[in-house]
């Protein structure tokens, strides 16, 4: 049994007194944050982020900080600690709107939310970033959501809110990028809705620090015909949790999610998936690949629901996963719930060591060990970037990839 | 230019090299054979640095240096060159991109420019003829989805882009059918010159036909028992390995 006595989060009622407009009925002193108990927090440990004392931080950024952080981006829309900062974003498109809020948001998400992470985010959003394409409208220009997290305990619970209407298609960056010696906490919370034939292409590149926690939570729903990709990439950072659930409740859709990510020392990196096939004609992909460096730990979990009326679905998984050290350790599990007869789906997970023999062989050829390490984790990693919405980033990931392998 | 003292080398505590002795000088061309088992490979991979195999007596020196204290890459920088018997695939690491980079890691180790792009086009369409490599397979992931005959065509294609002083070929002509054996010959003679040298390691004659060796040696339990002239791997082909085994089984 959870000793609740643990999971008190008082740092919860001083972040309410704090916050302008006070939430209605919320206990959120009361927190409940998972244990290691709890099956979807088997290998990923919440402690650090229930035990430390957030609070919301106007701390001052520099106008260089910022611009570093954004150096060579283009198209931003820049938050800061989950407040818009109007000086360095561009003129929001037709469409896209943001609000500083001190009230909360309405979800689009009818049940109440389950898990602390959300609650706490439903309850005291600093941003509403709405996005709200009519019908028919196409927005191919790349926009670059770039969230930036800094100073000392300081959470940040940015509100994503999109909405594409009926055959139109939108694509974008989004940027979470952790900067500084202090503990972070960001809070991410995206929902999603898809029209009828919609379309929605979006690249996600985390970066942390040796003390940030990020949490995201993408939940998304797809109609009829709509075709819904996302590609995330951990590069850096703490602690990381990516949850994504995808509910396909049109016919003829698709929803793919792509990841890759490569911890290093004590970094953790965990990407929950579901994806809902609750009607029939429906496609979904994942491929998500890990490198595990040093002590890191990678975790993967997929879970695929085929409703019974989901005739005709094909739904693939896979993860793979190299271990670049005796220390490192990856937890993967693919989770397949099939009620309907007439369907492909096929799911494959694997992790191993290094290829010996092929260092060997590049080796052979006159190739340093670390050129051939980035050769061959590259061309691992080849496959998801080739997945790309925006294919301009490969490089950029690339070289982060790299940096990483020293 | 290589000269092999006392070697001894050993896998998962079995040893397989048992004082092994061997000198080549520039441009001579060594014929390797010997029975299964004999250590024949083991000696291709320890002279190209396979940390699989531990050496745990002897010393090789090449062109005056221990080769023994250098890692595979730095062997390949000196001038070594090894054509692998079951050449490795590498999905996703194009041939080209491979041969650009271990071609230019090689020149930056040598202090040297590095190819430009010209120069290295010129190189591979150059190269790639020598072993009738189709172009198309330059531009493919290192060997994969090549037949047999097409990886070992693609090894010797990267021994005559690397310009190497030594060429170690082991079993270069196992699974290959006569028309790509003597395209890899024709492609290993057209390399042969008065400052390089070559180890041919192999099971048959038949190779031998087409590459000529100035001489052939016989391993046998990690040794060398028997060297001569080209007569003697005539000799091996219609006698077979087991006269060999019995006079030296019954010395021991």
């Amino acid at each position: 049994m959870m000793n609740q006595k643990d999971n008190k989060t008082p740092w919860a009622d001083s972040l309410i007194a704090s916050y302008a407009a006070k939430p209605e009925s919320e206990n959120l002193g009361e927190l409940r944050f998972p244990t290691r108990k709890d099956e979807y927090w088997k290998y990923t440990r919440t402690n650090q982020i229930a035990k430390n004392s957030w609070s919301f931080q106007d701390a001052e950024i520099s106008s260089d900080q910022v611009e570093n952080a954004i150096d060579g981006i283009k198209n931003c829309v820049v938050f800061i600690n989950g407040k818009f900062d109007a000086p360095h974003s561009i003129e929001l498109p037709k469409g896209i709107s943001v609000a500083n809020t001190d009230a909360a948001v309405e979800s689009f998400a009818a049940e109440k939310p389950f898990n602390p992470f959300r609650i706490l985010n439903e309850a005291l959003p600093q941003t509403c970033l709405d996005i709200a394409i009519e019908n028919n409208t196409v927005l191919d220009e790349a926009i670059n959501f770039v969230f930036i997290y800094h100073g000392k305990d300081s959470v940040a619970n940015p509100f994503n809110r999109v909405k594409i209407g009926a055959n139109s298609s939108v694509k974008w960056i989004e940027r979470h990028i952790h900067i500084g010696e202090h503990a972070t906490f960001g809070n991410v919370c995206t929902q999603i809705r898809l029209g009828e034939n919609a379309y929605c292409g979006m690249d996600i590149l985390q970066s942390g620090t040796g003390s940030s926690n990020h949490h995201e939570e993408i939940e998304v729903s797809v109609e009829k015909g709509a075709r819904y990709v996302q590609n995330s990439f951990t590069l850096s950072g703490n602690w990381t949790r990516n949850n994504t659930q995808v509910s396909i409740v049109g016919e003829n859709a698709e929803a793919n999610l792509n990841g890759f990510y490569i911890p290093a020392q004590k970094e953790l990196v965990d990407n929950h998936t579901i994806i809902d096939h609750q009607v029939a004609h429906c496609n979904s992909n994942e491929l998500y690949r890990g490198v595990m460096l040093d002590q890191s730990t990678g975790v993967f979990n997929g879970k695929v629901f085929v409703r019974q009326d989901a005739q005709k679905t094909n739904a693939f998984q896979s993860n793979g996963n190299i271990l670049m050290s005796d220390n490192a350790t990856m937890n993967s599990k693919p989770e397949l719930e099939i009620y309907a007869d007439d369907v492909k789906c096929s799911h494959g997970s694997t992790t191993g060591q290094f290829d010996d023999e092929a260092m060997f062989y590049l080796m052979a050829r006159g190739i340093s060990k670390s050129t051939a390490q980035k050769m061959l984790v590259g061309a691992f990693a080849a496959d998801v970037l080739e997945l790309l919405v925006h294919e301009e980033l490969h490089e950029e990931i690339e070289n982060a990839i790299h940096k990483k392998l020293g | 230019m290589l000269s092999i003292k006392d070697l001894h080398a050993e896998v998962e505590g079995k040893s397989i090299l048992n004082g092994l002795n061997l000198e080549i000088k520039p441009g001579e061309v060594h014929a390797i054979m010997g029975p299964n088992g004999s250590g024949k490979s083991t000696l291709a991979s320890v002279l190209a640095g396979n940390e699989a195999f531990e050496v745990t007596d002897g010393s090789v020196d090449f062109e005056g240096e221990d080769l023994l204290e250098m890692g595979p890459d730095e062997r390949s920088h000196a001038g070594l060159f090894l054509a692998f018997q079951y050449p490795i695939e590498i999905p996703g690491v194009s041939n080209i991109n491979f041969l650009k980079t271990a071609i230019n890691e090689k020149r930056e180790a040598l202090g040297q420019e590095p190819i430009s792009a010209k120069e290295f086009l010129a190189m591979v369409k150059e190269k790639a003829a020598l072993v009738e490599l189709d172009n198309k397979l330059a531009n493919r992931s290192v060997n994969e989805g090549f037949s047999g005959g097409e990886k070992k065509r693609n090894e010797i294609f990267q021994m005559a882009m690397l310009e190497p002083k030594l060429g170690i070929l082991d079993e270069t002509d196992s699974g290959l059918d006569i028309d790509a054996l003597r395209i890899v010959a024709n492609g290993v003679n057209q390399l042969r010159s008065p400052e390089r040298s070559f180890v041919v390691v192999t099971h048959y004659q038949r190779l031998l036909d087409y590459i000529v060796p100035d001489f052939v040696h016989v391993l046998y339990n990690g040794k060398i028992v028997r060297t001569g002239g080209k007569e003697l791997a005539l000799e091996l082909e219609e006698k077979g390995y087991d006269w060999i085994k019995k006079e030296e089984d019954q010395l021991a």
